[in-house]
C-alpha cells in the first residue's frame, strides 16, 4: 500500500510522518516470457523492456527455480531501454526472474514475471 | 538495511524537494544580483551583503544535499545487489548527484570570495542547472530527449528566477530607501514575469508530452499530481498579481505601506516550497504515456469523488475484516514495484467499510474545527466556539481505536508490540503530536501562551502537514488504484495548503479587507476538508 490509510486524517493536523512506498520510474512494457506463459522448451530468451533507458551495470536479472535456488542471468547486450539474457537447462514447474533495475535517471524499481516450463 | 529499503523512497522524495528548494534559491539569488533588471546603485550595500550570505548558504546545502542523495543511491544499490563501490560510482545518477554537488561548492566558494567573481559563480549556477536535467525524467526517456532537455532547463531556470528570487527581494525590499522600494517591485515584477512566462512556457511543453493525452490529466496519477501543481501555481500567480498591483500603488505613493507587500511575498515563499515539493514528488512516477492501459475512466473518478448520502457512521465488525487472512498476490501483470513496496494482500467489503468509517467519523471532527473556528468570529458564540482546538482531542482519541486495526484494544497486537512496526509506531506517535498540538493551540487561544511565536505554530505546521500529504512517493504495483486514492487526497491537501497560509496572512496583516478576507478563508478550508473527508470513498 502506497500511503497509510490514516495519512488522511492528519490533514488538518501538524504532522511530518513517512509514507511507506518509494521512489520509481522503470516500469515493465513486454517482457519474453509473458507473465504466467507456458514454454516447451528446456531453454528461453529472457527479456525484459522497460519505459525508459536503464543502467544495466546495475541492474540484475535472477531466475528462481521450482525448487527455490536462484541464479543471477549473464545480462547481454541491447537496446537502452531492455535487460535481455537466455535462460537454460530449465525443467518442468513454475520459474520466476526476479528483475531490479535503475533507470538513468536514478530510480530503482522491481519486480518478478512469473512463467511454467511444460515439456 | 531492510528499515533503510523501506524508507528509501520517502527519504528521496523528501531529499529531492529540499534539493529543489536549495537550488532555486542559490539560482534565483544569482539571477537577482546578475540581471540587469537590479541596478547595482538601487541594491545598497547591506542588502548585497545579506543576499551573498543567502546564496552562500543554499549552495552550501545544495552541496550537502546532493552528495547525500548520492549516498543513498549509492548505498541503496550496495545493499541490494551486492555492487562494489568502483561499479556504484559509475552509475550515471551518482555520477550527476557528484557533479552537481561540486558545482554547488563552487558557487558558495565564487561568492564567498571577492565580488568580482560573481559572474563565475554565475556560470557555476548554470553549469549547475544543465547537470540537474540528468536527474529528470528528460535523462531517461526514450523520444523528444532535446526538446524536454531544453524545457527541463527553462522550466528550473523559470522556477528559481520567480520563486527563488523572492526572498532576495524581501531583502531589497528591507533595505530600500522608501523613494527606492518602487524601483526594486518594479524590477522583480520584470524578472519574476520573464520567470514565470519560462515556467508555464517550458511547463506546458513537458506535460504534453509526458501526459500523452488530455485523458490522463485526470486518469493518471501523474496528472492528478500535474493538476495540483497547476492548482499551487494558480495561488501563486494570484499572490503575485497582487504584489504586482501594490508595486503600482508604490509609483504613486512612494510612501505608501509595503507591509501587505512583503506578507504577500510570505505566503509566495510558503506555497512556493509545497509546489517544489510537489514537482519532488511527480519524479516518483513515471509519465502517464507510459501506462496507457493503468488509468481510471472519466466516469470510474465521478464515481469515487460524487459525494453520497448517507456517510457511513456504522463500523463493521472487527472480526470481518481480512487483517489476519492468508496473503494472496495476483501473479497475472508484469508489476514493477518501488523500493519497499510489496503487493498489497486484497482487500475484502468490510475493509473498505472499515476505513471509510474511519475517514468519514474524522471528517466529522474536522468540519466541527471549521464550523467552530468560524463561530469564534461571532461575538457571542467566541467564548464557547473559541475553544475549538479542543475538537483535536478528540479525533486524537477516535485515531487511537480506530486507526491500527490489528492493534489492541480492538486487535490482537498488544500496545508495547505494535510499536516494532514502524507505520504503527508512527501513527501512534502521530497521535501524541495531535494532542500536544491541540492543546497548544487551545492555550494560544485562551491567551495563556504569550511568546510572539506562538500563534505561528498552528498555520505553520498546518501547511507543512499539507505539503507532506503532497510529497509522498508512490508505489506502482497498481497505478490505477493509486491514482484513485490520489484523486480524493490531492484535493485535502491544497485546502491544507490554503488553510495554513490564510491563518499565516490573518495573523501577518494589518487590519484592512485582505485580513478580513484570509480569516474567513481558514475556517471555510477546514469546512471543505471535513466534507471531502466526509464523503470519502474507497469503492
Amino acid at each position: 500500500m502506497t500511503m497509510p490509510r490514516s495519512y488522511l486524517y492528519f490533514l488538518a493536523v501538524p504532522l511530518v510522518f513517512v509514507a511507506d512506498a518509494a521512489f520509481a520510474h522503470a516500469i515493465v512494457v513486454a517482457s519474453t516470457p509473458l507473465p504466467n506463459e507456458t514454454i516447451a522448451a528446456s531453454e528461453t530468451e529472457v527479456e525484459v523492456r522497460f519505459n525508459s533507458r536503464v543502467d544495466r551495470a546495475r541492474s540484475r536479472l535472477t531466475l528462481v527455480g521450482p525448487g527455490g535456488a536462484s541464479v543471477v542471468l549473464p545480462l547481454a547486450d541491447g537496446a537502452a531501454e531492455t535487460l535481455k539474457s537466455r535462460a537454460s537447462g530449465l525443467e518442468d514447474g513454475r520459474y520466476r526472474i526476479l528483475w531490479q533495475t535503475l533507470s538513468v535517471d536514478g530510480h530503482i524499481t522491481h519486480g518478478e514475471i512469473s512463467f511454467q516450463v511444460k515439456r | 538495511m531492510q528499515l533503510f529499503i523501506e524508507i528509501y523512497g520517502f527519504l528521496n522524495v523528501t531529499l529531492r524537494g529540499f534539493i529543489l528548494t536549495a537550488q532555486s534559491l542559490t539560482l534565483g539569488g544569482l539571477a537577482f544580483l546578475l540581471l540587469p533588471a537590479v541596478a547595482e546603485a538601487r541594491l545598497g550595500e547591506t542588502a548585497r551583503r545579506r543576499a551573498e550570505r543567502l546564496i552562500f548558504w543554499s549552495a552550501l546545502a545544495l552541496c550537502a544535499g546532493e552528495a547525500l542523495a548520492a549516498a543513498a543511491l549509492g548505498f541503496m544499490l550496495s545493499g541490494t545487489l551486492g555492487l562494489p563501490a568502483g561499479e556504484l560510482l559509475g552509475a550515471e545518477a551518482v555520477k550527476i548527484d557528484l557533479l552537481a554537488s561540486v558545482l554547488a561548492g563552487a558557487v558558495a566558494f565564487f561568492i564567498s570570495s571577492r565580488r568580482d567573481a560573481l559572474p563565475a559563480a554565475g556560470l557555476a549556477g548554470l553549469f549547475l542547472l544543465a547537470t540537474q536535467i540528468g536527474a529528470t525524467h528528460a535523462a531517461s526517456r526514450l523520444d523528444h530527449v532535446a526538446g524536454l532537455y531544453v524545457a527541463e532547463f527553462a522550466h528550473m531556470l523559470g522556477v528559481a528566477i520567480w520563486i527563488g528570487g523572492i526572498p532576495y527581494f524581501l531583502i531589497a525590499l528591507g533595505a530600500a530607501q522608501t523613494g527606492s522600494r518602487r524601483y526594486v517591485a518594479a524590477r522583480f515584477s520584470m524578472i519574476s514575469a520573464a520567470g514565470v512566462a519560462m515556467l508555464l512556457g517550458a511547463g506546458v511543453y513537458m506535460a504534453a508530452d509526458y501526459l500523452g493525452e488530455p485523458e490522463a490529466l485526470y486518469g493518471a496519477s501523474y496528472g492528478v499530481m500535474l493538476t495540483a501543481k497547476a492548482g499551487l501555481l494558480l495561488g501563486l500567480l494570484l499572490l503575485g498579481g497582487m504584489n504586482f498591483l501594490t508595486g503600482r500603488e508604490l509609483r504613486t505613493d512612494p510612501r505608501g505601506s509595503v507591509s501587505r507587500l512583503r506578507r504577500f511575498a510570505e505566503v509566495e515563499i510558503g506555497v512556493g516550497l509545497t509546489a517544489l515539493f510537489c514537482a519532488a514528488s511527480l519524479t516518483s512516477l513515471p509519465p502517464a504515456r507510459d501506462l496507457p492501459n493503468d488509468r481510471a475512466s472519466w466516469n470510474e473518478v465521478v464515481e469515487r469523488v460524487e459525494p453520497r448520502w448517507p456517510i457511513r457512521l456504522e463500523s463493521p465488525d472487527h472480526a470481518s475484516l481480512s487483517t489476519s487472512q492468508p496473503r494472496m498476490i495476483d501473479p497475472g501483470a508484469p508489476r514493477a514495484y518501488a523500493m519497499g513496496e510489496t503487493a498489497a494482500p486484497p482487500r475484502n467489503a468490510e475493509d473498505i467499510a472499515w476505513s471509510e468509517y474511519n475517514h468519514h467519523w474524522a471528517g466529522i471532527f474536522v468540519l466541527l474545527m471549521g464550523l467552530l473556528a468560524l463561530a469564534e468570529h461571532d461575538r457571542r458564540l467566541a467564548p464557547i466556539a473559541k475553544h475549538w482546538p479542543l475538537t483535536f482531542l478528540g479525533l486524537a482519541g477516535f485515531l487511537f481505536l480506530r486507526a491500527d486495526e490489528e492493534v489492541w484494544p480492538l486487535g490482537h497486537l498488544g500496545l508495547i508490540e505494535s510499536l516494532r512496526d514502524p507505520e504503527i509506531a508512527q501513527h501512534r506517535l502521530m497521535i501524541v503530536l495531535i494532542i500536544l498540538f491541540g492543546l497548544f493551540e487551545w492555550r494560544v487561544r485562551l491567551g495563556k501562551l504569550k511568546a510572539a511565536w506562538a500563534p505561528y505554530v498552528f498555520p505553520v505546521t498546518t501547511a507543512v502537514a499539507a505539503a507532506f500529504l503532497l510529497t509522498h512517493s508512490h508505489g506502482l504495483a497498481n497505478p490505477k488504484e493509486e491514482m484513485l486514492i490520489e484523486i480524493t487526497h490531492t484535493p485535502l491537501a491544497l485546502v491544507g495548503v490554503a488553510a495554513g497560509w490564510a491563518r499565516w496572512l490573518e495573523l501577518r496583516l494589518d487590519d484592512g479587507p485582505a485580513r478580513r478576507i484570509a480569516s474567513l478563508v481558514w475556517p471555510v478550508a477546514f469546512i471543505l476538508a471535513g466534507l471531502l473527508l466526509m464523503f470519502y470513498r474507497e469503492a
